[in-house]
């Protein structure tokens, strides 16, 4: 909300509605809430989608607070499929921030691109259950999933898919996203080396004369290579990233899982 | 009239000995009673055709709707009593935009259909979970076409909420000898326009009144315009191509 | 109304057989159907422990950051409607993304806008297209702006309280009502105008606004003064950036006249115009 108004102007324009917003929180230091249904697991995810491929990646610490309660829990869930490792799947999702809120959206979004499969006789498409996926977030606008959500996969095109949501299901559809603990960390990484961001042709000149270059689909290797390094400079600037890299390679022929060991101090 | 065949015909939701449940049995029987609609599937689009019955001069022609839209890529045709009609065409409008809405994709035909067929059987005491909504079956049947990632299609529900998919149909009144009509003409080369005129002269064989643009309707879906109604220029062009009209 | 207030102010607890309420619940979205269910936390002030859980502003501390849209600005002119938004979301302070389309395409005549949470605006505004089609079945023609952005403040109205966080503008040209603009937000206000400028930016989009402003404008001023102002609320205000989006509203529907990087536009600005003259440069 701090985004929206500043300190000095809260009756302008549309502002949250609670009318009385308490105001002594400064003073009174840190502020007690007898219901705190809500751990943070850490850990961190990021997708980048390319011409034929999405990937995602996650590592697979959990954490709460100091603690490292597993080294190996995976954030990446296919999504459909048959049988209980879906096989066939062609969805991805990624969920970070608390766990078991995490694990109750993959469950209901599974069921969810299940029974739209018994219902509609066919797959359900990634836009499809990208929308979906916003209003499942969305049915807990009042009481929300504490998590950051991803989802990967291939549009009707065949190109790669990549859609982030914030908690409460608003979404958008990206080339890279990072999301969860060291998400400050890797997402300024992305821009420059998947989006391009503020990097100029040399040959193009001076001052209005300079012409931004133009973020092209990664081929996968490079795209695998990112995600790694990103990975493994995170796990040494922040304590709730390592243990494993478990990756997710989504292309036509379906979904590929990879894991590389991290860092385990 | 028909006479009571047994005193199971009464219970709505109580099978005879027989095995039957005679008020769903008659409910197709009043479909018979209405005005016949015609659907024609092409590899290009479907064509839906009707009667309207004009049964007073004064009768302002326009306010007679038998062929309603349901979506942008939906539309039905109905025959039987038009007030059942509306919940079960308000019941897929809202279906369909649901779908859209928490999709962000179009609802395919069958599914709509599906949907349609879902409410025909929420009559008598109402099972768990599910309210019931009326205390009789419909009294009205639709053809439903449309025009979805699978293509054209057009579907038949009956109020035994039961449904078929034809390549074409007709309901109604004429629907015998319409269908038997349909039967000879139909081929799978058909194209959108021959479809028309088809769908016009079948209706103009099982037709009581002399067919002219203003007591027939038809409407048309397909994958560049969606469901479209023929306006009055559109269909005085449909008859004029008709033979002998 | 208060059939919905009361039905959503009652604890969704509180007489529950949690676990065959919960699959009938499960079972039931599965096949979504059109009644809103939100799930409520089951203690009895929801609304204050969903602020201390993610309103940002009266708690910087809170653990859920709700992603939020910035500056908005919609006018009317002889031409119709002008809608301009920046790009830029936060969370906290951090920028969650520059990339966001604040403008959201209800149909082809009907523009809505997104400032506050970009969920609810996302959500909501969806859900109107949704009502907007089939009012348009139903009635078989297509629903007036002023009862589009009424089934909107109607609704938000309804969850007054909740902390739902929207400051939107409706606009569209209908054949009744020629370009119409109305500004919706949370607290149910419903206001119809000329020019509405919305979310953090918006002093400093007005300022521009207010001093160009005519309504006899050709349509290429009106897009360049749209464009200006966005320029100059990026500018002053840090929650306020990324890229500038810009549509034109007529009565046939609306045109996008394009999502513009404002690094690019601010340069081109100040060195060939003049402008921001404050802002220092030796670029030769």
């Amino acid at each position: 909300m701090a985004s929206l108004f500043q300190q000095s102007m809260p009756s302008t324009g549309p502002g949250y509605s609670f009318a009385s917003a308490p105001t002594h929180h400064s003073s009174s230091g840190p502020r007690q809430h007898a219901f705190y249904p809500y751990t943070d697991n850490g850990g961190s995810t990021l997708g980048i989608s390319g011409a034929t491929f999405t990937i995602l990646a996650g590592d697979t610490r959990s954490t709460s607070g100091y603690n490292i309660n597993s080294r190996y829990a995976p954030k990446l869930f296919r999504i459909g499929g048959d049988g209980p490792e879906n096989e066939g799947a062609r969805i991805v999702l990624s969920v970070v921030g608390f766990a078991a809120d995490g694990n109750a959206l993959k469950e209901r979004l599974d069921t969810m691109v299940k029974m739209y499969r018994y219902q509609h006789g066919k797959e359900i498409s990634v836009h499809a259950c990208a929308q979906r996926l916003s209003h499942i977030l969305y049915g807990k606008r009042f009481f929300p999933y504490y998590v950051t959500a991803i989802l990967g996969g291939l549009d009707d095109e065949g190109k790669g898919a990549l859609y982030s949501y914030d908690p409460v299901g608003s979404y958008e559809r990206e080339q890279c996203r990072a999301a969860g603990a060291a998400s400050s960390l890797i997402m300024p990484f992305l821009d420059n080396q998947v989006n391009l961001k503020n990097q100029y042709d040399p040959a193009s000149g001076e001052g209005l004369e300079k012409v931004m270059r133009v973020p092209e689909p990664l081929p996968q290797e490079t795209v695998e290579q990112l995600v790694r390094d990103a990975f493994t400079s995170a796990v040494e600037r922040h304590i709730e990233v390592g243990d494993g890299l478990q990756m997710m390679i989504i292309t036509k022929e379906g979904v590929q899982e990879t894991f590389t060991p991290l860092k385990k101090d | 009239m028909f006479i009571a065949r047994s005193e199971y015909d009464r219970g709505i939701n109580t099978f005879s000995p027989e095995g039957r449940l005679f008020q769903v049995e008659y409910s197709l029987e009043a479909i018979k009673l209405g005005s016949t609609a015609i659907g024609v599937s092409t590899s290009s689009g479907v064509v839906l055709g009707v009667e309207k019955r004009i049964t007073s001069s004064l009768l302002e022609t326009s306010s007679v709707e038998k062929i309603v839209e349901i979506d942008r890529h939906i539309g039905c045709a109905m025959s039987g009593l038009q007030a059942d009609a509306r919940s079960m065409i308000e019941h897929a409008r809202v279906t369909s935009q649901s779908h859209e809405f928490h999709y962000n994709e179009r609802l395919g035909v069958e599914s709509c259909t599906q949907a349609i067929c879902d409410l025909a059987l929420r009559f008598g005491e109402g099972a768990e979970g599910e309210e019931s909504i009326m205390s009789r079956p419909f009294g009205v049947a639709l053809l439903i076409a449309g025009f979805d990632e699978e293509g054209p299609s057009l579907y038949h529900a009956e109020p035994s909420g039961t449904f078929y998919r034809y390549d074409a149909k007709a309901i109604g009144s004429g629907s015998e000898g319409a269908q038997a009509e349909l039967q000879n003409e139909f081929h799978k080369s058909l194209t959108l326009d021959e479809a028309e005129v088809m769908v016009l002269k079948t209706l103009k064989q099982v037709m009581e009144e002399k067919l002219d643009s203003k007591n027939v309707q038809l409407a048309s879906v397909t994958k560049e315009k969606g469901f479209r109604i023929y306006g009055d220029e559109e269909m005085e062009g449909v008859v004029g191509r008709l033979e002998g009209n | 109304m208060d059939a919905l207030v009361a039905q959503y102010s009652q604890p969704s607890h509180s007489a529950q057989d949690t676990t065959l309420d919960d699959s009938l619940a499960l079972s039931s979205k599965i096949a979504p159907p059109l009644s809103l269910n939100f799930e409520l936390p089951p203690i009895d002030s929801h609304s204050a422990w969903l602020r201390a859980m993610t309103d940002d502003h009266s708690n910087p501390q809170c653990p859920i950051k709700i992603a939020h849209g910035t500056t908005t600005l919609a006018f009317r002119f002889k031409g119709g409607i002008i809608v301009a938004t920046d790009s830029r979301a936060t969370a906290g302070n951090w920028i969650a993304s520059q990339t966001v389309k604040k403008v959201i395409e209800i149909n082809s005549c009907l523009l809505g806008t997104m400032a506050g949470g970009a969920a609810d605006c996302q959500y909501w505004l969806a859900y109107l297209g949704m009502m907007c089609r089939l009012h348009e079945l139903r009635h078989k023609r297509r629903i007036s702006v002023a009862a589009a952005s009424k089934i909107l403040a109607n609704l938000v109205y309804s969850y007054k309280g909740m902390g739902l966080s929207m400051g939107t503008m409706c606009a569209g040209v209908t054949p009744t009502e020629g370009p119409a603009l109305y500004y919706v937000d949370n607290d149910g206000t419903r206001l119809a105008g000329n020019m509405f400028c919305v979310g953090s930016g918006q002093t400093f989009a007005y300022g521009v606004l207010d001093a160009e402003y005519k309504y006899e404008m050709e349509e290429d001023e009106a897009l360049e003064l749209g464009k200006r102002s966005i320029l100059a609320a990026t500018h002053r205000d840090a929650f306020s950036g990324g890229f500038i989006n810009l549509y034109h509203v007529k009565e046939e529907g609306w045109v996008k006249h394009g999502f513009m990087d404002t690094n690019p536009i601010f340069w081109k600005t100040k060195l060939e115009k003049g402008e921001f003259s404050n802002v220092t440069s030796k670029l030769e």
